[in-house]
């Protein structure tokens, strides 16, 4: 039977997808769904092949290593089949293990500008029409952080805290001036408190006459 | 940190907007941001393109922002700035595919 074959390139990087069309649900017969192996071919490097399986990990351990990278975090990833070290700022090392025993780990060095082009085929194949999305997880999680942030201790009492201190101090402000109010106990003011009590006493007997 | 007197808050629109505006701008100067970033990963061989960007960087900071701040002048202090210039550069590098504006938003909002 024969197969169908993507390739997404960018610069330096280019990723090989392999696969099938799932025919038992009438798919068009130019798709991917059921990936059977991919290559992931880097200039000047040795090529990285493997199952769904292992492109779904190097997916997540790429996508991960960046993100932690941008947000000044411990960017070091490690997983049983790969880890990805950062040397310094601009050199990162990828160690690559095999599933089989007698496969020795494979070690590759690459630069921001390798590791944004890798980032950018798996970019395309997440958004290419024509292969099945594999991994949207980590995306969508990365969507979310941000909304995770608000749930954090710490920033319910940065949220939290300046109303509750405004609230407070002005209660003991207005407190303190109630200790200091005093009273007017002018005559005038007393009568008129009188006639006022009186008036409403009448209206009262009034309303129940 | 900027050398403006306007301090009327962004809008979240104008926010989403720009964010959008940069996000096309890096996916059509993607060739160029590359090219930095290779020339910072080998700056011994090839430090041309590098050396452009962060002069260029430079004096564009030197003219718009407040360098009497000391966010500026750590920015524009030459042994400390290579990784924040490298940072800003890789951002944008990987923001280029088709929801690369959400991954600007996203790294902009968590920084």
């Amino acid at each position: 039977m024969l197969q169908n074959k993507f390739l997404f390139n960018q610069s330096s990087v280019s990723l090989e997808i392999i696969g099938l069309p799932d025919y038992s649900n009438n798919e068009n017969k130019d798709y991917i769904s059921i990936i059977s192996q991919w290559k992931l071919i880097i200039i000047d490097k040795p090529v990285i092949e493997g199952n769904l399986d292992h492109l779904k990990s190097i997916m997540k351990a790429f996508y991960s290593y960046s993100v932690s990278l941008l947000n000044d975090e411990n960017a070091i990833y490690k997983s049983n089949l790969i880890d990805i070290i950062p040397e310094n700022f601009y050199t990162h090392t990828l160690l690559l293990k095999s599933s089989k025993p007698e496969v020795k780990p494979l070690i590759i060095r690459i630069g921001n500008s390798v590791l944004s082009d890798i980032i950018n085929c798996f970019d395309q194949l997440g958004s290419s029409n024509n292969v099945k999305n594999i991994y949207q997880k980590e995306f969508t999680s990365l969507k979310n952080k941000n909304y995770l942030n608000l749930l954090d201790k710490k920033n319910i009492s940065n949220f939290l805290l300046p109303p509750l201190i405004s609230l407070f101090s002005i209660f003991v402000v207005s407190t303190a001036f109630i200790y200091v109010y005093e009273g007017i106990d002018n005559n005038d003011n007393r009568s008129l408190l009188k006639t006022k009590n009186k008036l409403i006493s009448i209206q009262s007997t009034d309303k129940l006459l | 940190m900027r050398n403006s007197f306007n301090n009327i808050d962004i809008k979240l629109e104008e926010f989403e907007a720009l964010i959008k505006l940069a996000a096309e701008m890096a996916k059509l100067l993607y060739p160029f941001i590359r090219q930095i970033l290779q020339s910072r990963d080998d700056l011994i061989r090839n430090p041309n393109a590098w050396n452009e960007f962060k002069n260029r960087y430079i004096e564009l900071i030197s003219e718009r922002f407040n360098t009497n701040s000391m966010k500026v002048k750590r920015l524009l202090d030459p042994n400390s700035n290579d990784e924040v210039f490298n940072k800003i550069i890789l951002t944008l590098a990987l923001c280029v595919s088709e929801d690369g504006y959400l991954k600007l938003r996203t790294t902009l909002l968590n920084y």
